[in-house]
């Protein structure tokens, strides 16, 4: 009988991009070597990650000989290359739905969140380092865009404008997401689906990092939402791969409604 | 089921969405709207939070059975998923793998730059009233205000000769098409490069794969029962603001 093909997936934290293909492959029940790779100590951008993605952008995953990027992508590959419960509705216009709020948080509202995660966290995280050496790890990275973007987070040149717009996004998708789920008890369909994987791991930390948008009183059909999606035995696991405290923020979801 | 298309003239999202329905012979009313005058934000289309906030900018809208829906791309899915016509995706999941992330690329890196290309040298008349997204209607005062800036417009400039280059590369074993048979990453690569020929020459210019594919896609007789619907001479100079240049750069 011919051997299952091997599925590995490269990942840091469960959150945001890293997190979506994760979380996909534990609903689907799918077992993967899990290569952890510390984004922080741009590991991603080493000679053995780059022998697999070139581009050095986390996550990849290798299925057999294939390997593919992208994590909106490779979450609806998980869905349709292995058996386990479906996370597309059978409706067309609900997968339509689905594949609406993934872009409109992968590219409209997730950026947001990023600079703001980048210029409290990120930034921080690895400024005290020594300069020639981050230098010379910035210079490794294969896409100019990220570069762009790694020397914007070290140097806090985000300007006072630009982290503006993003909370002024960020409030303006908290109160979209607070209307869809309003309306039904999933974010896109009435079943679970790839939409709330990719808004969990882009929510999940939302009461904590934005108290005063997002709580019980003035949201609380997103606080459901997290509440559940935390509850499911998937996310346990999922989360249980975390190794910093940015997981561990996953942890706020285990109060009760105030 | 009850579907009906509100679409611009034939070029972007409004082509991409018309020669889908085309090729899959979905039944659909047709209602042509003017979106390089804002159209889409007036009393005559059906409104919903998912076409207000739509981050493709100015593209069509598909109401199926009441429901207001956008995204190109993702319309296109919905189409392919009802019609009765030939598929627009492929069967095995890493090739529909390799079309989605194909026409993300698209969206998130050449559409933008597209769009900012197509209203620096067509812009429109006036800003509407009523854009419900507040990056959008700046957008528009951008576009009716000329206010361009040097470098995005060189960056999209880049933007359509690499994607020029990708496309010639792909094409460099022989295939017809993108991804093995005729798919939607054809049709939305078209839709956004076609006004690029008269406004970015020299990215088209020895890239001799890439000019045969245009006219493939051009000759199918979805593309060309779409651009017999435009009411302009030139439906590829008819632009409206449409996605933002990535923030992150």
């Amino acid at each position: 009988m011919a051997e299952t093909p091997s599925v590995t997936l490269y990942h840091w934290e469960p959150n945001a991009n890293s997190g979506k293909p994760m979380l996909t492959l534990f609903e689907k029940g799918v077992a993967f070597d899990s290569h952890y790779l510390d984004l922080l100590n741009f590991d991603q951008h080493k000679p053995d990650y780059l022998a697999i993605n070139p581009l050095g952008t986390i996550p990849a995953m290798t299925h057999g000989d294939l390997v593919l990027t992208e994590s909106t992508a490779i979450m609806e590959y998980v869905d349709e290359a292995f058996p386990g419960p479906r996370l597309m509705p059978d409706s067309p216009v609900d997968s339509w739905r689905v594949r609406w709020w993934m872009k409109f948080m992968d590219q409209w509202l997730a950026p947001s969140f990023s600079m703001i995660g980048w210029s409290v966290f990120v930034g921080p995280s690895v400024r005290s380092r020594d300069p020639a050496e981050l230098d010379a790890a910035i210079e490794r990275i294969p896409l100019p865009e990220r570069r762009i973007a790694w020397r914007k987070a070290i140097s806090g040149a985000f300007s006072a404008e630009e982290m503006a717009e993003s909370q002024r996004r960020v409030a303006v998708g908290i109160g979209l997401l607070e209307q869809a789920l309003g309306q039904r008890k999933w974010l896109a369909s009435d079943s679970y689906s790839l939409a709330d994987i990719n808004g969990f791991n882009l929510a999940y930390a939302l009461p904590l990092s934005q108290p005063h948008l997002s709580n019980d009183e003035l949201t609380p059909n997103i606080m459901r939402w997290l509440r559940a999606i935390y509850a499911r035995p998937a996310t346990r696991s999922c989360w249980a791969l975390g190794r910093t405290d940015m997981a561990r923020r996953v942890t706020i979801l285990e109060g009760e409604p105030a | 089921m009850t579907i009906t298309l509100y679409h611009g003239e034939p070029n972007g999202p409004s082509l991409t969405v018309l020669a889908a329905l085309f090729e899959k012979g979905a039944d659909a009313a047709l209602e042509r709207i003017d979106l390089a005058a804002g159209e889409r934000h007036g009393a005559r289309v059906p409104h919903a939070m998912e076409v207000d906030h739509s981050i493709e900018g100015e593209g069509p809208i598909l109401v199926v059975d009441g429901i207001p829906m956008a995204d190109s791309v993702f319309l296109a899915c919905y189409l392919d998923d009802v019609g009765p016509g030939p598929a627009l995706r492929p069967r095995e999941p890493y090739d529909r793998w390799r079309m989605m992330t194909w026409c993300r690329y698209i969206v998130e890196r050449v559409a933008p730059a597209a769009a900012y290309l197509g209203v620096a040298a067509n812009p429109p008349a006036r800003v509407p009233q009523g854009v419900a997204s507040v990056d959008l209607a700046e957008r528009w005062s951008d576009a009716v205000e000329g206010k361009i800036d040097d470098a995005r417009r060189a960056d999209s400039r880049d933007k359509i000769a690499q994607a020029v280059e990708r496309i010639e590369r792909e094409l460099s074993d022989g295939r017809d098409w993108l991804i093995d048979a005729f798919s939607i990453a054809d049709l939305e690569s078209y839709a956004w490069l076609a006004g690029m020929t008269e406004l970015v020459p020299e990215a088209f210019a020895d890239r001799s794969r890439t000019v045969a594919w245009l006219a493939r896609v051009k000759a199918r007789p979805a593309v060309a029962r779409a651009l017999t619907m435009a009411t302009s001479a030139a439906p590829e100079r008819i632009w409206a603001p449409g996605p933002e240049i990535n923030r992150w750069g």
